[in-house]
């Protein structure tokens, strides 16, 4: 893969950093040493929760880092959707129609080719050849442009001349032929989809724009300085919450390796520590073949201090 | 208690740091009793307000720092910090938490990102 000094969008919404593109997400794993965790579901097994895909959700540590190294930028996902013109709604409803008209052609030749296959009538073949001439005369109509997108073209072209005023329903219609319809993950091919007016290159201006908060604390900050000091020394990270800290280290590539180390943030040198800490968190260390990573902040010389915690081995 | 081997060398540390008098007294006889260290030698730890303790573990080259503290104790990293420039910046020092029923547990502190042992 070759280095791309394009600065990768992350798609802010509600204050969660998410990736949707898969090339970044490989960008931000094999250049940038972070991983994100995989949140979306399969559409079609939306239940199971083992194999997961886009977006990718970043950790908020992750996000402050990406953008101080100007790797990349943030994006406030929900403004960038415009009200699109009528003319590209237009557009849109356009390609929708001739996608789907695509689809209804394409079946109807299945059907006919399995019908022919299984000897059906020559009657029924003339009346099937009808009707899609019938459908693909209705769908050249020109969609009126006021038009709210929701129905499907078949449903719409028989609710106009229906002398009913309730709309009918697909499903009571012979007619209706199912086709596909493809729900993009990323809006990024939308013509109404802005990101210029909604693309912040710095954490501050995108806390001023209310985007996005974090770090606004000293706990935050810590988290942040920590989880950069240990990136820039080359290791990769993820949640501690299994080890009881808060992040693992990784000497490479997490799939590739078990973690050497649990660390805490320690919000100051000060901060109170407590022999029982030590104690828990160096005993599970031993026992898991790990060290334990004392790791504090000094947020006035925006430093990282780090001290190792192992079993003595006596005593 | 005058009458316990250890106290003569302990009771400077235990006049002048009272509060940790006990966890001193434990931490000396255990490493030089159970532990059957060498050459150990105690010292003051101004900054952490308490004494520490120096030896040899038996067939071992290197001296060793072990500084005493009890359980109830609140530290920090600066006062780890402390203990390690006061001790001429060992590598790691041990510190030894003692609890009231006297049973203690020694834990290795390493400056810097120290990988654990194979």
């Amino acid at each position: 893969m070759t280095t791309d000094p394009r600065p990768i969008p992350i798609r802010i919404a509600n204050q969660r950093a998410y990736i949707w593109d898969v090339d970044d997400i490989a960008v931000l794993r094999s250049q940038h040493r972070l991983c994100g965790i995989l949140a979306g579901t399969l559409p079609h097994l939306s239940q199971q929760n083992v194999f997961l895909g886009v977006p990718l959700l970043l950790m908020p540590e992750e996000v402050v880092l990406l953008v101080e190294k100007k790797f990349a930028v943030l994006v406030d996902d929900p403004k960038a959707h415009q009200a699109p013109t009528a003319p590209q709604l237009q557009k849109w409803e356009e390609e929708r129609e001739e996608f789907a008209k695509r689809h209804i052609v394409v079946n109807d030749t299945k059907i006919n080719q399995n019908a022919a296959t299984r000897s059906i009538s020559e009657d029924a073949m003339r009346k099937r050849k009808e009707r899609m001439e019938r459908k693909a005369a209705r769908s050249q109509q020109p969609a009126p442009v006021d038009m709210i997108p929701e129905e499907s073209p078949a449903e719409r072209a028989e609710a106009t001349p229906a002398p009913d005023s309730r709309p009918s329903t697909p499903s009571s219609n012979a007619n209706t032929v199912a086709y596909p319809v493809i729900i993009e993950s990323a809006s990024s091919t939308l013509e109404w989809y802005d990101t210029s007016a909604t693309t912040y290159d710095a954490i501050e201006a995108a806390q001023a724009a209310g985007i996005w908060s974090y770090p606004s604390n000293l706990s935050e900050r810590a988290r942040c300085g920590v989880f950069r000091g240990l990136w820039e020394q080359g290791y990769f990270l993820g949640g501690g919450i299994k080890f009881g800290g808060d992040y693992l280290v990784y000497p490479g590539d997490p799939l590739r390796f078990h973690s050497h180390f649990v660390a805490t943030v320690i919000e100051s040198p000060v901060a109170t520590l407590r022999p029982m800490e030590i104690v828990a968190h160096g005993r599970l260390g031993t026992a898991t073949k790990k060290s334990h990573l004392l790791c504090g902040w000094n947020d006035e010389k925006k430093d990282v201090s780090y001290l190792s915690i192992e079993w003595a081995g006596f005593g | 208690m005058e009458a316990h081997p250890s106290y003569h060398l302990i009771s400077p540390f235990s006049t002048k740091y009272p509060r940790a008098a006990g966890s001193l007294f434990l931490a000396y006889n255990d490493i030089v009793y159970s532990q059957q260290w060498t050459d150990v030698e105690v010292l003051d730890l101004e900054p952490c307000s308490r004494a520490a303790i120096r030896g040899r573990r038996p067939n071992a080259e290197s001296t060793m720092n072990v500084v005493p503290c009890t359980l109830s104790e609140l530290i920090s990293l600066e006062w780890l910090e402390n203990a390690f420039v006061s001790l001429d910046n060992p590598p790691e020092v041990f510190l030894a938490i003692t609890s009231e029923d006297s049973s203690i547990v020694y834990y290795k502190i390493s400056r810097g990102i120290v990988k654990p042992p194979l």
